[in-house]
C-alpha cells in the first residue's frame, strides 16, 4: 500500500469514527469544518464568522503551500470516490472517456454560483459541499443499514448469549436509526459514483466547489510536480493522471489547480523524470505550468445565476429572510432542535450535513423534505412521533459545524424551549373517551401537565401548563392515541436566540421551566378538593368526608 | 359525600365484614402462615425480615433458578423523590436470591425515559453493581421481547413480554409504593407493565382491565413493596408529597400486597379502601388474589 492510500484510509477511518461517535466525542464535526466550500459559503450566506471555521482556513493554506493534498490524501469524499472508481471496469490503458465539452473550470463556476446565492443571503451549499454530502451519505444511508444488520445479529445471537450468560451481549441495545429521505441521498450518490464511469474522480474534477477553492489556492504551490529533462514525452503519466492535470501533448506541463499530488505520474514514469519537490532538479528546464484562466464572462454569469436562483427561491411561499414577516407560512408542526438560531439565520447557517441527525441519541431529528419549501430542504426537525427530544441532551448543538444549533450548557438547555404542547380534547382518551389515562402527565419531564377532575367525567383529565412546557415531545411520543397523538407539540413560544441566555429570555417571558425534581422550590399543588391535612392513623377505613377522589380512584364497593 | 351514601357505605362495609367468613376461604383468626408481612425499620433488615416471615427466600428461589426482579426504575430522579424503588431494596432482594443459590439474577425494567439516566439517577445500577456485575439492565428494543398469548385475558389477549422474563423461573415484584394519575396507585400489579413492550394499547383498551389481564399472565411469586418512602401525590413521576413510613410489605399474593399498601397509607391526603382501586377490585373478583386483608393474616413488626 502506498503512503497515499494509507493516509486516505486512516483519515477515512477517523472521519467514520468521529461520525459514529458523534455526541460522545469532542470535535466530531472536525472534517466538516475543514471543507472550505462549506465554511466559505456559510460565512457569506449567514454573514458570520466563528473560530469554528479555522480548520478550513488551514486547509486553504495547505493548498497554497503543498497543492491540493486535502483532496488527494484527506477528503473522505475523495477517498470514497477513489474506491468506487476502482470498482468501475475500464479498458486497460485508457483512463478516461474524456468529456471534451466539460470545462475543467466547471467547479469554479459552481463555486461562484454558490457565492452569488450566498451574497443574496441564501445558502445552497448543502447541494454541493463534499463534506456535507459525504457526511449525509455515511450518516443517513450507510450507518443506519449497518446498525440494522448489527441489531438483527444481536437478536439472532441472543439465545446463544443467554445460554452462555454473556450479559453485555444479551442486553446490548443498538436501536437502529431510521431516516426519511435516505433514498434521495442514495440516488444522488449513485449518480456521483456513476459519473466515475466517464472519468475517474469526475466529481472532484468538475463539480466540487471545495475543489474549486483549493484549485484557485493551488495555482502554483511550493511543493509541486516537477519534470526533469529525462522526460521523453511518452504521455503515460497523462494517461494515468486521475485528475487530468497533465497536458497530453506536453506531459512536462502541469495544471497544478487540478493536481491533487497523488504522485501516480511519479510512480508510473518509465524515465523516472517526475518528482514532487520544493525545487526543480538543477539543470532542468522542462518544468512548466499550464494555468487555467477563468473566463470573466462565465464567471459573472455563474455569479448572476446564483443570485437569480437565490432570488427565485426567496419568492417561495415558505421562504424566510431577514425578519419573520407578515404571513410567514411555516409548517404547523415544524419543531426545530433546541438551540436552533432564529429561522432566517438558521436556514442560512445550516449546511444540512446531517451530523445532528446522525448524533441525536433519540433519532428524533429528521431531515425535512418540502414542508418548509425549497430552502428548508434537508434541515433538521424534531419528530416526536419517532421519539422525544431529551431535555438533558445537548448533543445536536455540540456537533453542529456552523453554529446553526447553538452549543448549550446543561442549565441553559433546560430553557431552550422548542415549542408548546396542545391537547386535542376530542381525541384524548381521558377527555373524550372517558378512560383512565394520564400518560402525558406520567412522562412529562417538565411536570407541565396538570390533571383536573371534571364533574361529568369519571377520570381526571390533562391540561398543559403553558408556562411550564418546553415542547420536548415526550407527551406526544407516548400518547396512546395512535397515528396522530391527542397531544402534539407546536412551534409556539419556541425560544430562538441568536445570542444571549435562554434562561434570561425565558424568564422575561414568564416561562417557568425546570425538570422534575423541581430545581427551584416548586411546591406541588394539592389536589383540588383536598384539604391536605395530615393523617394520624391511616389504618381505619376510608373516611368519605369529601366528594373528591384522588386521581385513578373510584367509589369502590 | 352526603349522609345517605355515607350510611350506605358503612352498612355495606358491615355486611361484607360479617359475611366474609361465610363467603371466602379465609379465616378471621391469626394463623401460623403470614399472608402479608409488614416490617418497619432499616431498609435491608426490613427486607430480609419480611421475606423471612413468609418462610424465607429459599421457599421461593431454588438452587440454580433464574430470577427476574422487577423494581421501579424508569424515572431519572433520585431515590428520595420516591418514583423509583429504593436501591437498597433491589440490592437486598438480589443478594438474598444469590444466597439462595440462584443461577442468574437479573434486575430488569423497560423505561420511558432515557435508560442510562434512569440507571444512574435511581441509584439501583450502582447498588446492584457492587453486588454483582451486569445485573441491572434496561430492555426496550423490540427484538428482546416475544409475543405471548394471555389465556385468561379478557381485553388484552396477547402481549410482547421480555424474553428473559419468559425464561425465568422466579419473578419478584419490587415496586415502590406511589400514587399514579392513571391507575390510582402504582404497586406490584401496575409495575408488571414494565416487563412488556406495548403499553399504549392498555390505555386505549382500559388501563385497569388490562392490568388485571396482564397480571393473570405475569404473576410474581413474591411481592416486596418498598414503602420506605411513599409518593402520596403527583405520582408516578412526581414531584409530590413524600411520606416516610420506613416500611416493607411482603406477600406471595400481589393483590393482597397491593390492597394492604392502599389501605395503609394516605393518598392525596386521605385514606381509601383497596376496593376503590379498580384493578385491585377486578383482580380480587377474578380470583387472582385477595383484597380482603381484614380476613388475611397481616403481621406487623418492627426491626
Amino acid at each position: 500500500m502506498s503512503f497515499r492510500r494509507a493516509a486516505q484510509l486512516i483519515f477515512l477511518i477517523i472521519f467514520l469514527a468521529l461520525l459514529a461517535r458523534a455526541g460522545h466525542i469532542k470535535e466530531a464535526d472536525l472534517f466538516l469544518r475543514m471543507d472550505p466550500a462549506l465554511v466559505g459559503i456559510t460565512a457569506i450566506a449567514a454573514r458570520m464568522w466563528t473560530w469554528l471555521f479555522l480548520p478550513a482556513l488551514i486547509v486553504v493554506l495547505s493548498a497554497l503551500l503543498f497543492g491540493r493534498v486535502f483532496c488527494g490524501y484527506i477528503c473522505p469524499m475523495g477517498t470514497t470516490l477513489d474506491f468506487s472508481d476502482k470498482c468501475i471496469p475500464r479498458p486497460t490503458g485508457k483512463t478516461e472517456r474524456s468529456p471534451q465539452r466539460l470545462s475543467p473550470r466547471l467547479n469554479r463556476y459552481i463555486l461562484v454560483f454558490l457565492v452569488g446565492a450566498g451574497l443574496a443571503g441564501v445558502s445552497l451549499v448543502s447541494w454541493a459541499s463534499p463534506l456535507a454530502l459525504i457526511t449525509r451519505f455515511y450518516g443517513l444511508v450507510v450507518y443506519p443499514v449497518t446498525e440494522l444488520i448489527a441489531d438483527q445479529s444481536l437478536v439472532f445471537l441472543y439465545p446463544l448469549a443467554s445460554w452462555l450468560d454473556i450479559r453485555s451481549l444479551m442486553f446490548a441495545e443498538i436501536h437502529p436509526s431510521r431516516f426519511t429521505a435516505q433514498f434521495f441521498v442514495l440516488v444522488l450518490f449513485i449518480l456521483i459514483f456513476a459519473a466515475g464511469w466517464i472519468t475517474p474522480r469526475f466529481w472532484c474534477r468538475y463539480l466540487c466547489p471545495a475543489g474549486g477553492i483549493l484549485a484557485v489556492a493551488a495555482g502554483k504551490p511550493l511543493l509541486r510536480r516537477r519534470v526533469s529533462d529525462e522526460c521523453n514525452g511518452c504521455g503515460i503519466c497523462a494517461q494515468k493522471c486521475p485528475m487530468g492535470a497533465i497536458d497530453r501533448l506536453h506531459p512536462e506541463r502541469t495544471n497544478h489547480s487540478a493536481c491533487i499530488s497523488c504522485r501516480t505520474c511519479e510512480a508510473n514514469c518509465p524515465q523516472e523524470a517526475i518528482e514532487f519537490s520544493l525545487l526543480a532538479r538543477p539543470g532542468s528546464h522542462m518544468a512548466r505550468e499550464t494555468g487555467v484562466s477563468t473566463s470573466r464572462r462565465y464567471f459573472l454569469m455563474a455569479g448572476a445565476a446564483g443570485m437569480g436562483t437565490a432570488a427565485l427561491s426567496l419568492t417561495g411561499l415558505h421562504a424566510v429572510s431577514g425578519k419573520e414577516t407578515e404571513g410567514w407560512v411555516q409548517p404547523a408542526r415544524l419543531i426545530r432542535p433546541p438551540g436552533a438560531i432564529p429561522e432566517p439565520m438558521f436556514r442560512a447557517a445550516c449546511v444540512r450535513c446531517g451530523e445532528c441527525m446522525r448524533a441525536c441519541p433519540t433519532n428524533t431529528l429528521q431531515p425535512i423534505w418540502f414542508a418548509a419549501g425549497f430552502l428548508g430542504m434537508f434541515s433538521p426537525a424534531i419528530t416526536p412521533d419517532r421519539k422525544y427530544c431529551d431535555p438533558r441532551c445537548t448533543i445536536c448543538g455540540e456537533v453542529c459545524p456552523t453554529g446553526a444549533i447553538r452549543t448549550l450548557s446543561a442549565g441553559e438547555r433546560v430553557w431552550a424551549r422548542t415549542g408548546t404542547a396542545v391537547i386535542y380534547r376530542q381525541k384524548c382518551l381521558a377527555w373524550e373517551h372517558q378512560k383512565s389515562c394520564m400518560v402525558c402527565d406520567e412522562v412529562c419531564p417538565y411536570n407541565a401537565i396538570e390533571f383536573e377532575k371534571i364533574a361529568d367525567l369519571p377520570y381526571p383529565v390533562p391540561h398543559v401548563k403553558e408556562d411550564r412546557c418546553a415542547g420536548c415531545g415526550y407527551c406526544e411520543h407516548y400518547c396512546p392515541v395512535t397515528n396522530e397523538a391527542a397531544i402534539v407539540v407546536t412551534p409556539m413560544n419556541a425560544l430562538r436566540l441568536q445570542a444571549g441566555s435562554y434562561r434570561e429570555a425565558g424568564q422575561i417571558r414568564k416561562f417557568n421551566l425546570s425538570l422534575r425534581p423541581p430545581t427551584e422550590g416548586l411546591q406541588p399543588k394539592p389536589y383540588p378538593g383536598v384539604s391536605g391535612g395530615e393523617i394520624e392513623s391511616p389504618e381505619g377505613e376510608a373516611e368519605n368526608g369529601s366528594e373528591e377522589l384522588a386521581p385513578g380512584f373510584d367509589r369502590g364497593y | 359525600m352526603n349522609r345517605r351514601s355515607f350510611l350506605k357505605y358503612q352498612a355495606a362495609g358491615m355486611l361484607w365484614t360479617i359475611g366474609a367468613p361465610f363467603m371466602l376461604p379465609g379465616r378471621l383468626f391469626a394463623r401460623e402462615k403470614t399472608d402479608v408481612a409488614v416490617v418497619k425499620g432499616e431498609v435491608q433488615a426490613a427486607v430480609r425480615k419480611s421475606v423471612e416471615m413468609l418462610g424465607g427466600i429459599s421457599k421461593f428461589v431454588k438452587k440454580g433458578d433464574r430470577v427476574v426482579i422487577k423494581p421501579n426504575m424508569s424515572f431519572a430522579v433520585s431515590p428520595e423523590q420516591a418514583s423509583n424503588t429504593h436501591p437498597l431494596v433491589a440490592k437486598t432482594i438480589a443478594a438474598m436470591c444469590k444466597e439462595a443459590g440462584a443461577a442468574r439474577v437479573l434486575v430488569l425494567d423497560n423505561p420511558l425515559a432515557p435508560a442510562e439516566q434512569c440507571l444512574e439517577a435511581s441509584g439501583i445500577f450502582a447498588a446492584c453493581e457492587s453486588l454483582e456485575k451486569d445485573m441491572v439492565h434496561m430492555v426496550s428494543r423490540p427484538g428482546s421481547f416475544k409475543e405471548v398469548g394471555i389465556p385468561n385475558g379478557r381485553t388484552l389477549k396477547t402481549t410482547d413480554v421480555m424474553k428473559e422474563v419468559l425464561s425465568a423461573d422466579v419473578l419478584i415484584a419490587a415496586p415502590v409504593a406511589k400514587s399514579h394519575s392513571g391507575a390510582g396507585v402504582s404497586l406490584s400489579m401496575k409495575g408488571m407493565m414494565g416487563l412488556i413492550r406495548d403499553r399504549s394499547t392498555m390505555h386505549r383498551r382500559g388501563l385497569h382491565e388490562t392490568i388485571v389481564d396482564l397480571v393473570s399472565l405475569l404473576t410474581p411469586q413474591l411481592v416486596i413493596i418498598d414503602a420506605t418512602r411513599v409518593l402520596t401525590t403527583g405520582g408516578p413521576g412526581g414531584p409530590g408529597k413524600v411520606i416516610e413510613p420506613k416500611t416493607i410489605i411482603a406477600a406471595t399474593d400481589m393483590v393482597a400486597a397491593d390492597a394492604y399498601a392502599v389501605s395503609a397509607f394516605e393518598w392525596y391526603g386521605r385514606t381509601y379502601a383497596p376496593s376503590q382501586i379498580k384493578h385491585i377490585r377486578l383482580a380480587h373478583e377474578r380470583g387472582l388474589g385477595r383484597m380482603d386483608i381484614e380476613n388475611l393474616n397481616v403481621r406487623k413488626i418492627s426491626v
